[in-house]
């Protein structure tokens, strides 16, 4: 005979102000093997806590059953109590007459009384086919892996290492440093991105705790919370990097030049390069498809001649050109991953009424950055892309791709409207006799000192904010007419501007969905990656062990971006301060005795929990690796054999609970 | 022709038996009655003459694959056939580097009951548009001219759509009235391998003793989910059932709707994944409008 205990919680109003508490006592005492129903006002409180473990004591209890919240909730707070009286903290069972009852059917509460009934009774059915379970202990690699050396990746790598812990740094561009590297100034304190930026990627590079791969991506994740095996790999660049001291040599002679990725098209790069001074590491990549000697070779397999250059090869000092360089794939354990690989501006060619990308003055925000920026392909100098004229009316058009559900871009990308106050406020310090306007929908400046500095441009630099929406733009006569509304004064506003630009939102990275796939982490419609919880778990994901960092989840200025590289260290922190990590018990076996080995469960597993194990008769049989299982359940109901079970969910547990629903 | 498969396939056996590429051949001899077929299982070479193929040769003998795997066999499979011997090396039953797999282009085969061979093709075989084996590593026969059907192989499914929610019901617990729950239907079935099936389980006991009718429509039901994609149309449960009770019609509409929703004919290509089993983000499934 087991010995239940009933615990019903009023939480304050939130039950008992719907269910009728007395009633539900009345209807679950006399079920069998109940020997006590208490109540209390907060169950979670310390004195709801302190009954519940008094009881367990004095009554002898070796079933608890708490009608109360959501176990998502509390499950693991009441655990610890019962585990403190002395009982394995698997045998308490919570019935959710909160979420699942007294809110939602809080206008109907008879009914919402006899739901309570129903679900309290459904807890103890289950209950009585508990198990004691305990949790197994695995240990962990103390090494971290970041994804993406933008400024959110460096934070937390540089966090990360210097409590000294080793870090991969892991890097698709042939340089650290991400989007922060291309702005010109940051606002609102107008301080020089790089200036900031570019100390951080030295330190980062310097660090010994760092391990810096760039032009490199991850292939594959395997594994689990502290024990990942990652296949990362890195591309060829053709340069021996041991060899090449950085002088700059190769890229100066090289003969071609093709639009440049890291000045958004507007200057040329050579096809042997860096994509920009400070880069890092500084070591040059050859662009492949672009180059004169592949292209020769080529031509070769097709009998013509093309000329086959070489000119890096014959003057680099160290000899540390490498045709032969292959790909490599480089298999590391790590114990913990941190996603942040940012985002991409949206394109604004999509906008056919603004053009399609075709007008030359039409040009986006990270476009203006390369323009203003000192080491932009104008060395600062204002120039037009259309005919290098000193532009005199610029027009900035706000929310392209943000807030646009036409666009399929219903969020707002938050930092557009800083960027068009801030650059527009550059563009008056450049020349006071520019005179930029701003048509915007609504000004969002929520950040300190944010307000004061969209004020700052208004009043004090004369920028032009239109409350208003533009409808066309087309090319005339050297200027690109933007035909607005100002719906503030109730009129259609024509402008003729020398340069017009598009203030780009925020969007998801070219393949972030494909790492999210790799990763087995959750993304959003718009290719966001997804939190374990918005607010309150903001850096971690549904997989323990992978966390978010920066624009990766969607849009965020730096200082935002920098506090989550932060806090994301804390958080790999906290798990590497542990020499052991517990793994759920609730995690799925298979009864080897039934399996066919037809592996349907790995097929449908999301975590590639399912190993294959030779039975003795040498087949293949299914085996659940419980360090990757989540309980998510998947393979036991895909099972046509029934062989697969849930500890702490079994399938006779739930029809025990569907029967004590039909009674 | 019946001359010619029948002896092309006693030749092989004699081959891959005597040569010891194989221990055992799996497939038809002349039955009791003298007119029908029934499984052989050849083991030695002198016994091969034993072996006939003609269109009495009803049986998927993928089935007998299952229980002897593990063992180097070979197999006679027509089209159909192979369709079930790849879902069952999809599935782990069978090894493909074990199994030889000697495929009949197949004519499609006769209603037959013991004692006697009608001269009408099985309704299977009147909707049949793939004669040749998907999986093979010999072929007897001759290639059969693919004919267009002419009319829709569901069209049996659609006339039961057609009918009301009420109407189906009636439809079935007419049959399942019939149902004395023998499981013939089950263990004829290639695709039902399972070492415990779940109707004979008792803990947690999914389908309750007495033979009513909504445990014979849980059974049914069941058995139906579980070859909803997987099922390759052989009518090995029709076949067997003491009762007739049209079986064939519940797997053809889930075999029909699988094939509209991802176009998937199960058995076709073992390397292609069964689409109930995985999940493409942008498969589309029809549902929600």
């Amino acid at each position: 005979m087991a010995r239940i205990g009933i615990f019903l919680c009023h939480c304050g109003t939130n039950i008992a102000g719907v269910v009728n508490i007395s009633q539900v006592r009345e209807a679950v005492k006399d079920i069998p093997q109940v020997v006590l129903v208490e109540e209390s006002k907060y169950m979670c409180s310390e004195m709801g806590q302190g009954g519940i473990r008094e009881a367990i004591e004095k009554n002898k209890l070796d079933r608890v059953i708490i009608s109360a919240c959501s176990p998502r909730m509390h499950e693991n707070t009441f655990r610890k109590t019962v585990a403190d009286a002395g009982l394995n903290p698997y045998l308490l069972e919570i019935a959710n007459v909160r979420e699942q009852d007294s809110w939602v059917h809080a206008d109907d509460k008879e009914a919402a009384t006899e739901k309570a009934i129903a679900l309290t009774r459904t807890a103890v059915a289950k209950a009585l086919l508990n198990q004691p379970l305990t949790p197994k202990r695995v240990g962990l690699t103390k090494r971290a892996l970041v994804i993406g050396g933008g400024i959110a990746g460096i934070q937390a790598a540089l966090d990360i290492a210097n409590a000294g812990h080793p870090v991969v740094l892991v890097e698709r561009e042939p340089t650290i440093g991400g989007r922060m590297a291309q702005l010109d100034k940051t606002f609102p304190t107008l301080d020089c991105s790089s200036c900031i930026l570019t100390p951080r990627m030295v330190e980062a590079n310097q660090h010994p705790n760092i391990t810096i791969f760039t032009y490199s991506e991850v292939m594959s994740v395997s594994g689990f919370v502290g024990n990942f095996k990652v296949q990362i790999r890195q591309k060829a660049r053709h340069v021996d990097s041991v060899k090449c001291t950085g002088c700059g040599i190769c890229w100066q002679k090289c003969p071609d030049l093709v639009p440049s990725e890291f000045d958004t098209g507007l200057g040329g790069r050579k096809i042997i390069y860096v994509p920009f001074a400070q880069a890092i590491p500084n070591v040059p990549v050859i662009d492949m498809p672009n180059c004169r000697y592949v292209k020769h070779l080529e031509a070769a397999k097709e009998g013509k001649k093309l000329p086959p250059c070489r000119i890096c090869e014959k003057l680099c000092p160290t000899g540390a050109i490498d045709w032969e360089q292959e790909d490599q794939v480089l298999t590391e354990d790590f114990g913990a991953i941190v996603v942040a690989t940012g985002f991409k501006p949206f394109d604004y060619g999509r906008y056919t009424e603004f053009g399609a990308g075709k007008y030359p003055d039409v040009i986006g925000l990270l476009q203006l950055e390369r323009l203003l920026s000192a080491s932009g392909p104008t060395n600062g100098e204002l120039k037009r892309p259309s005919d290098g004229a000193h532009p005199k009316t610029v027009v900035f058009l706000s929310c392209i791709g943000s807030r646009d559900e036409r666009m399929g871009k219903p969020y707002c990308s938050k930092v557009c409207c800083m960027v068009m106050a801030k650059q527009a406020i550059l563009l008056k310090d450049h020349d006071p006799e520019i005179q930029p306007y701003v048509f915007y929908i609504d000004v969002r400046a929520g950040g300190k000192d944010y307000e004061e500095f969209y004020q700052r441009s208004q009043r004090e630099q004369g920028v032009l904010w239109l409350r208003g929406r533009v409808s066309k733009l087309y090319q005339d006569n050297g200027k690109v007419i933007v035909m607005g509304e100002d719906s503030l004064m109730g009129r259609p506003v024509e402008i003729a501007a020398d340069l017009v630009v598009m203030a780009t939102g925020m969007e998801a990275n070219d393949g972030a969905v494909d790492l999210a796939q790799t990763l087995h982490i959750s993304y959003d419609t718009h290719g966001f990656m997804v939190e374990a919880h918005p607010k309150l778990r903001p850096l971690e994901t549904n997989t323990d062990g992978i966390f978010l960092a920066g624009t990766v989840s969607g849009p965020r200025d730096i200082p935002e971006t920098v506090a989550q590289g932060s806090g994301v260290a804390a958080k790999v922190l906290g798990l590497f301060s542990k020499d052991e990590l517990a793994t759920d018990p609730t995690v799925a076996y298979v009864d080897a005795m039934r399996c066919t080995g037809c592996f349907l469960c790995a097929e449908v597993c999301p975590y590639g929990a399912i190993d294959k194990e030779p039975s003795r008769d040498g087949r293949l049989l299914a085996k659940v690796n419980e360090s990757l299982c989540k309980g998510c359940g998947l393979c036991v109901a895909g099972c046509r054999g029934n062989c697969i079970n849930l500890r702490g969910f079994t399938n006779q547990q739930v029809i025990e609970e569907i029967m004590a629903l039909c009674r | 022709m019946t001359v010619n498969i029948t002896e092309q396939i006693q030749e092989k056996a004699r081959e891959i038996l005597s040569s010891g590429q194989v221990e055992l051949i799996i497939g038809y001899q002349r039955a009791s009655d003298g007119v029908t077929a029934r499984p052989a299982f050849i083991r030695k070479a002198e016994n091969v003459a034993k072996l006939i193929f003609d269109q009495t040769c009803t049986h998927n003998l993928a089935k007998y694959a299952i229980e002897h795997r593990g063992k180097s066999m070979a197999i006679v499979a027509k089209a159909c056939d192979t369709f079930g011997i790849n879902v069952l090396i999809q599935e782990n039953q069978i090894i493909r580097e074990k199994t030889y797999v000697i495929g009949v282009n197949c004519p499609g085969v006769v209603e037959v009951s013991f004692g006697q061979v009608g001269d009408k093709l099985q309704y299977r075989c009147q909707i049949c548009q793939e004669h040749a084996p998907a999986v093979y590593d010999y072929v007897a026969g001759d290639p059969v001219e693919e004919k267009p059907l002419g009319f829709d192989p569901y069209i049996k499914v659609k006339v039961l759509e057609a009918l009301s929610q009420e109407e189906r019901i009636a439809f079935w617990e007419k049959h399942f009235e019939r149902c004395i729950r023998c499981y013939a239907c089950r263990n004829a079935c290639p695709q039902c391998y399972c070492t415990e099936c779940v109707v004979e389980q008792i803990d947690p006991d999914w389908v309750g003793i007495p033979i009513q009718v909504p445990e014979k429509q849980i059974f049914h039901v069941i058995r139906a989910f579980h070859l909803a994609g997987r099922c390759i149309g052989c009518n090995e449960c029709e076949r067997s059932c003491p009762v007739g009770i049209p079986l064939s019609l519940m797997n053809m509409k889930f075999s029909q709707d699988v094939e509209d929703q991802f176009g998937y004919k199960p058995g076709r290509d073992p390397e292609v994944c069964a689409p109930l089993a995985t999940y493409q983000p942008d498969e589309n499934l029809g549902i929600g409008g």
